[in-house]
């Protein structure tokens, strides 16, 4: 190894989670643990109407019953549901902030960090943020654009208590609270998330986003996220996450269902950098998210793009229904694991309706001591004439101590539909690396160069905010175990 | 009848039931079945299979009258007639034939690579009664052809068979299953493959619809040793088919193929499975379906490396065709990877049969039946193409004829 590749190896090593600070404010929480209490706790805070609570408290059956999917390739610890804080809320907040000058100053300096374009001069970049501090939503801008076109774009708080209907008819449509133990959970306990109606007809002008993060300490995040496209209207979402470093494990679960109406169209892109943990594997947050669309209409489309390169363990398959005839479901992704990472994540596509269309592509890439898993599933039922599904899914092994494993579920009951499925494994090829070299780059950045280019094809679906970030993200999540 | 009173009754018509380790073994399986009740949802290897047919089983063997045959044709090739499991030990300065012993079955215990929750071959463990063991000698180059025959209705035959090929030997081993009784034969082949040996395995399965047969196969290739397995399935009835295969030593290639051609209500499930762990193994696994009216097929592929086994390559190929609507095919290729410098992938599809080719066919003149017919010979010829031995390419030719002669 050169002095180059050291002192870059030194200036990464220095540069390490850099999202991982601790905003001191008060919290105000329940007691810890899982019970009746909590629930009905969280549901008074949350000045929720009684059909809401019944609703927890059903939920909250279901997953007493239930027992955690064990099916994934994930080695972890039992989790202690009793020892976990389901809400948390800095205090002060039972009332919201009207406008960002009567948002505590240390809450918008955390925002400021994490670069999220909260103020005004940002806010021009059109982007309209719903932020979730921890389990209350603080605020959200741009509000007023987007009323004038019909759209509703709140926290699922506020939509619980303004548009009943709505979340009547969807909450839990596509993902049923006995869906499985996450889901159960996430149900009973939810404290925020976002929840999006696009009117008919209306093409919502710019990519809405909501950015979590979890702050205060022994807390799970359960965000409920809901987004209803209805008839030829379409939105674009978008998704990020970090949370601050801690020894501790943190449980994340989150539900997030999509619904497209005839001719309707979600996109939806998430950036997931969460905590990892230390280059030992402790601390890290726990990720088990359950996300679901689902293509109601006809000529309905979902795409989700997804780069997941933070969380001690990530459990997520993000997956479509594709009910409606000629509808498309879309899947990118680009996973990478370092240390002692663990993650198995992958989708889910199920076509039902005729001439559904699905895509998926997948990029894994471990590093270090991890595991990297895709694990999808293409199902075509009877009725799904002329489906057509292709997927991709490549894995990059940089070291010898780490995994790369793929898992796919092929499932055809029509002879109409085709499918198709490659994936390969391998490591990075030492022509490309040494033409780079001679080309004058640094080991690190050529291996760099050659892992964004792996994952162009997913990176490339991003939105324009999100694609730059994520390629730095990219580098960032590699540094340290190359050379 | 369950298990455990079906083992309890029959205890004395099962091999090695006198000796105290294995019994100790057996009584743990028995609790694995008790505690896992052939709970389908936790378990692919159980999918779209009627279990009661094979849980609840009545046990009957009897060695037939009719004995089994070793001849020795012509120099260096051997044809072996098991009946219903059995067969008559035989010695000469090339191969050997004898029963299995005690220490087979123990030696098997230990391997952990099959499933400990794949039933099937718990029962075979279990209810074992029958089998022999081959040795091919040093350097020797042999053919041998074995024919399975079942003579009674009714039978449930746990068979056992171990193949050695010793140091520098070549084997060219075909077994043929046609058997047209309402029978039940659950075969286990362990095979050892020693340094620089080889073996080429066929296995044609050619039954009628009551009858079931479960193949497993288990092989172990030291160094610079090659393993290749061709299974043609045309059977009517349900036909199992997991063949697993270890890379233990440097050097050693594994290539599982198979094809399959079910119609009406039959159903076969596949699997192959390939643990390298040692450093420049290749290997290959190919599975190719044609699936007509109501039938049903799982194909499980898996490929793992372990940390050690670099400079890997493993490939897998998994291809399906359905002819009707009501058909269904389920595949899982996977890939499990611990090591970096690899070359590892797998392709799979599903779907009809390419309406272009079909056009391009027909607007050259011939029915659509024809076309189909030719496409579909087409798709496996490949397969096909490649059988050097003149008698079996044409018993296969003639077998496929039989099955495209009922496509519409």
């Amino acid at each position: 190894m050169n002095s180059e590749t050291l002192n870059t190896l030194d200036s990464y090593s220095k540069n390490k989670y850099k999202y991982g600070f601790v905003t001191e404010i008060d919290n105000e929480k329940p007691k810890k643990g899982l019970n009746e209490e909590t629930i009905k706790f969280i549901s008074l805070k949350k000045n929720e109407p009684e059909w809401m609570l019944d609703w927890r408290l059903k939920a909250y059956s279901k997953w007493k019953k239930m027992k955690e999917p064990k099916w994934a390739n994930l080695n972890f610890p039992d989790i202690d549901y009793q020892a976990i804080y389901y809400y948390s809320a800095p205090k002060g907040f039972e009332k919201k902030p009207k406008d960002l000058s009567e948002v505590d100053p240390k809450l918008i300096e955390t925002y400021n960090k994490l670069g999220i374009p909260l103020e005004e001069q940002k806010v021009l970049a059109g982007v309209a943020v719903d932020v979730v501090f921890d389990s209350v939503s603080v605020a959200t801008t741009y509000k007023g654009q987007l009323e004038k076109l019909g759209i509703i774009f709140c926290s699922i708080g506020e939509a619980i208590q303004k548009h009943p209907d709505l979340i009547k008819k969807y909450l839990g449509s596509v993902i049923p609270p006995g869906d499985h133990s996450f889901s159960a959970l996430n149900s009973a306990v939810f404290t925020d998330g976002s929840f999006v109606y696009i009117p008919e007809g209306v093409k919502c002008p710019m990519e809405l986003s909501t950015y979590f993060r979890i702050n205060a300490e022994n807390t799970g995040q359960f965000e409920r996220t809901l987004i209803i496209a209805d008839k030829g209207s379409y939105v674009s979402y978008l998704e990020g996450c970090t949370a601050p470093k801690r020894d501790d494990n943190q449980l994340h679960a989150a539900n997030v269902e999509l619904i497209a109406l005839e001719d309707a169209e979600i996109k939806y892109s998430t950036v997931q950098n969460w905590y990892p943990g230390d280059e030992d594997g402790k601390g890290g947050i726990y990720n088990f998210v359950t996300k679901r669309g689902l293509c109601a209409g006809k000529n309905s489309k979902i795409s989700w793009t997804q780069v997941e390169t933070g969380s001690a363990i990530t459990w997520k398959y993000p997956s479509c229904i594709l009910k409606g005839d000629n509808s498309i479901g879309e899947f990118y992704s680009v996973a990478i694991t370092n240390n002692f990472q663990q993650a198995d994540t992958g989708t889910k596509m199920t076509h039902i309706g005729k001439n559904t269309k699905s895509k998926i592509i997948s990029k894994g890439i471990s590093l270090g001591k991890s595991q990297n898993t895709y694990r999808g599933e293409v199902s075509f039922l009877r009725k799904a004439e002329k489906a057509r599904n292709y997927t991709q899914c490549d894995s990059l092994l940089v070291g010898n101590q780490c995994g790369a494993h793929t898992v796919p579920y092929i499932d055809s009951k029509n002879n109409t539909a085709i499918i198709e499925h490659e994936a390969s494994t391998s490591k990075i090829n030492e022509d490309q690396l040494y033409y780079c070299r001679q080309r004058g780059l640094s080991h690190e950045e050529a291996v760099s160069l050659i892992v964004n280019g792996f994952c162009k094809q997913v990176l490339q679906e991003l939105p324009m905010e999100f694609a730059v970030e994520a390629q730095k993200l990219v580098s960032i999540s590699l540094e340290g175990s190359v050379g | 009848m369950n298990i455990q009173d079906n083992f309890i009754k029959n205890k004395k018509n099962i091999f090695f039931s006198e000796n105290k380790y294995i019994q100790n073994h057996r009584e743990k399986l028995i609790n694995i079945f008790e505690n896992d009740r052939f709970d389908k949802k936790n378990n692919e290897s159980l999918k779209n299979i009627n279990l009661k047919h094979f849980i609840d089983f009545k046990y009957k063997y009897l060695i037939s009258e009719e004995t089994s045959v070793i001849n020795s044709n012509q120099e260096n090739s051997y044809s072996i007639v098991s009946v219903n499991g059995q067969c008559s030990s035989f010695k000469d300065d090339k191969i050997e034939i004898t029963k299995i012993l005690d220490e087979d079955y123990n030696d098997f215990i230990k391997n952990d690579t099959i499933d400990k929750n794949d039933h099937f071959v718990n029962l075979n463990s279990l209810f074992l009664n029958s089998g022999f063991k081959i040795i091919i000698k040093k350097n020797n180059n042999i053919k041998i052809k074995i024919s399975n025959i079942i003579t009674d209705d009714d039978l449930t035959i746990f068979q056992k068979n171990n193949y050695i090929c010793e140091e520098g030997s070549s084997l060219n081993l075909i077994e043929e299953y046609e058997n047209k009784n309402n029978s039940t034969l659950n075969i286990l082949n362990v095979i050892r493959l020693e340094k620089n040996s080889k073996l080429n395995h066929f296995l044609i399965q050619d039954n009628s619809s009551n009858h079931n047969l479960i193949v497993t196969s288990h092989s172990s290739c030291k160094k610079d040793s090659t393993y290749t397995q061709k299974v043609y399935n045309f059977s009517e009835g349900y036909v199992r088919n997991f063949h697993y295969s270890e890379l233990i030593e440097t050097n050693s290639e594994a290539d599982l193929q198979g094809i399959f051609f079910l119609k009406d209500n039959n159903t076969s499930n596949n699997k192959t499975f390939v643990k390298h762990s040692a450093e420049d193994c290749k290997s290959n696994q190919v599975y190719k379906g044609i699936l007509n009216d109501r039938a049903k097929a799982t194909y499980f592929s898996n490929t793992y490396v372990d940390q050690l086994a670099q400079k890997t390559e493993g490939y897998q190929l998994s291809k399906g065709i359905l002819l009707s609507d009501n058909a269904s095919y389920f595949s899982k290729p996977e890939l499990k990877i611990f090591a970096d410098d690899v070359k590892c992938s797998h392709g799979s599809t599903i779907g009809p049969i390419d309406e272009n080719a079909i056009f391009y066919l027909r607007s050259r003149g011939m029915s659509k039946n024809a076309a189909t017919k030719i496409l579909i010979s087409s798709f496996i010829n490949e397969e096909l193409s490649s059988i050097d031995n003149e008698q079996m390419s044409e018993m296969i030719q003639k077998k496929l004829v039989r099955y495209l002669s009922k496509v519409k």
